[in-house]
């Protein structure tokens, strides 16, 4: 796989924040292997023929949608998505919608599609979806958000003043990386629901679940360190003496 | 649940409690560990009843390598042990679920809990390495070189310990007879660079259009993630290519 590829099919890291699956899952819930080299004598040893172009869409990459919407031998149009030198958009962030009906209202971001740019802010720049249920008369309709370019639809608000604003990025005098508003050069905080997971809250807030090790445990120290190997180690606690000397033997 | 009723009956017949010793996971207290009870009980092949069709099983985040590194070797054995339990849990479990059409829940478990086993292997063998380096100036593990193979390509080769020297190994040498034509192996490699070079030229042609393409849609984009996002694009000569026609700009 080339390097442009893995960066265009790459799930951004805003975009699994919340789930907080670790990335193993989700290569292996996303790719789709067609064929992969037997093992023996071939000229490439490990290649795999899997697909590399994602059409990433509202649903999560290792979701059912997802695959469904990139089922294989389904292919779609490229989708042109304008390079970003840092992602500036978190969950929970207040912005003004510069688009569409909802045009100068203030929202909060509750959804982020890194790989398109996109975020949703809830209650504004919504529509109608229709749910078929067989007959027109018991048809459905569903208010749902569409989503925003943070390029050029949405800007971040300035805590000071309640208006839109476009950032930058700045370093603090203690080295701490903020977003500052151009405008009027106050900082934007990063909120606290930027670092919420399905799981917690925030980090201090977890609940340990029954089969987790208390944080108390995971940080105790037991490691001491000794002359020996961690063969050598493990028989000597568990009373296993070995004093035969091996053979001579070649590696080659 | 016709396997997991027969399952239950045979527990019982043993008539011990189990998942009260079962009670660590990818995440473990090493504490708990070493008054861990030794059971034979098939049950243990299966997860907590309280799981069975559940939708979601939650867990923490996996065993990193620097919490690894603060435990004792004896911790670290004890621990690999039950990350295997806990693996084979997971499979079972994951069959089980297969057999029966029923979703399994949380899969990501099983990443976690694998995702800790090589953390933990790879902790193990840095210790290992840094005695051997000590005491005998080598890293302790199978050799590896890098070879020409029968194809004329670079290609790795882990060495395997002999009880006799390979001078009179004579079956190792009848292995290693395995060579091609010099004649056709020159031909291969001239086609296979050849192949090689197209690929390249064609993917850098790929990325010039895409670059063309990105300007063209996005005039106010920002040059610096451009050349950040594809570094081998020469961008002043793809605003002089003929397909560079960017829409009009009007500034409000």
């Amino acid at each position: 796989m080339r390097l442009t590829q893995i960066l265009l099919s790459r799930v951004g890291e805003w975009s699994k924040q919340y789930a907080n699956l670790p990335d193993r899952y989700i290569k292996r819930a996303m790719e789709q292997v067609y064929w992969r080299n037997p093992k023996g004598i071939q000229y490439r040893p490990s290649t795999v023929i899997q697909r590399k172009k994602f059409r990433f869409t509202m649903n999560r990459p290792w979701s059912h949608q997802f695959y469904e919407q990139n089922a294989p031998g389904r292919l779609r149009k490229k989708v042109f998505v304008e390079p970003i030198k840092k992602w500036s958009f978190f969950r929970g962030d207040r912005v003004e919608v510069l688009v569409g009906k909802d045009k100068g209202k203030q929202g909060i971001v509750k959804y982020i599609v890194q790989e398109r740019n996109w975020v949703i802010v809830e209650g504004l720049n919504c529509h109608l979806r229709r749910m078929k249920r067989g007959d027109e008369s018991l048809d459905l309709y569903i208010q749902s958000e569409a989503p925003l370019l943070v390029t050029d639809q949405v800007a971040l608000v300035d805590p000071s003043d309640l208006k839109a604003t476009p950032i930058e990025w700045r370093y603090t005098e203690s080295g701490e990386s903020v977003r500052v508003s151009v405008r009027t050069g106050r900082i934007i905080p990063i909120p606290a629901t930027a670092e919420e997971t399905i799981d917690y809250k925030s980090k201090s807030t977890y609940k340990e679940q029954p089969k987790d090790t208390g944080a108390n445990e995971v940080a105790e120290i037991t490691f001491e360190p000794a002359l020996k190997t961690f063969e050598m180690d493990i028989m000597e606690s568990m009373g296993i003496k070995e004093d035969r000397i091996p053979k001579k033997t070649y590696w080659y | 649940m016709a396997n997991f009723t027969k399952a239950l009956h045979l527990s019982k017949s043993y008539g011990k409690s189990l998942f009260s010793t079962l009670r660590n996971g990818h995440i473990c207290n090493s504490r708990m560990i070493s008054t861990t009870l030794y059971l034979r009980d098939f049950m243990a092949f299966f997860d907590d009843k309280k799981n069975w069709g559940a939708t979601e099983v939650k867990s923490g985040r996996s065993w990193q390598k620097d919490d690894l590194r603060i435990k004792s070797n004896p911790d670290l054995h004890k621990l690999w042990y039950v990350l295997l339990k806990e693996r084979n849990m997971l499979l079972t479990m994951e069959q089980e679920c297969k057999e029966q059409m029923k979703l399994f829940p949380s899969p990501e478990r099983l990443d976690k809990v694998e995702e800790s086993m090589e953390n933990l292997e790879e902790v193990v063998r840095e210790r290992n390495r840094a005695y051997h380096e000590l005491e005998r100036g080598e890293i302790g593990e199978q050799p590896k070189e890098t070879i020409i193979g029968p194809f004329g390509l670079p290609e790795e080769y882990k060495m395997t310990e002999h009880s006799i020297p390979k001078e009179i190994n004579a079956e190792w040498y009848k292995q290693q007879q395995i060579k091609c034509d010099p004649r056709d192996v020159a031909e291969f490699g001239r086609k296979y660079r050849e192949k090689e070079f197209i690929e390249k030229r064609r993917q850098h042609k790929r990325d010039f259009n895409h670059v063309i393409g990105l300007l063209n849609r996005f005039p106010k984009m920002d040059m610096e993630a451009l050349k950040e996002q594809y570094p081998d694009v020469d961008i002043e000569k793809a605003k002089a290519s003929r397909k560079y026609k960017p829409p009009p700009v009007f500034d409000d």
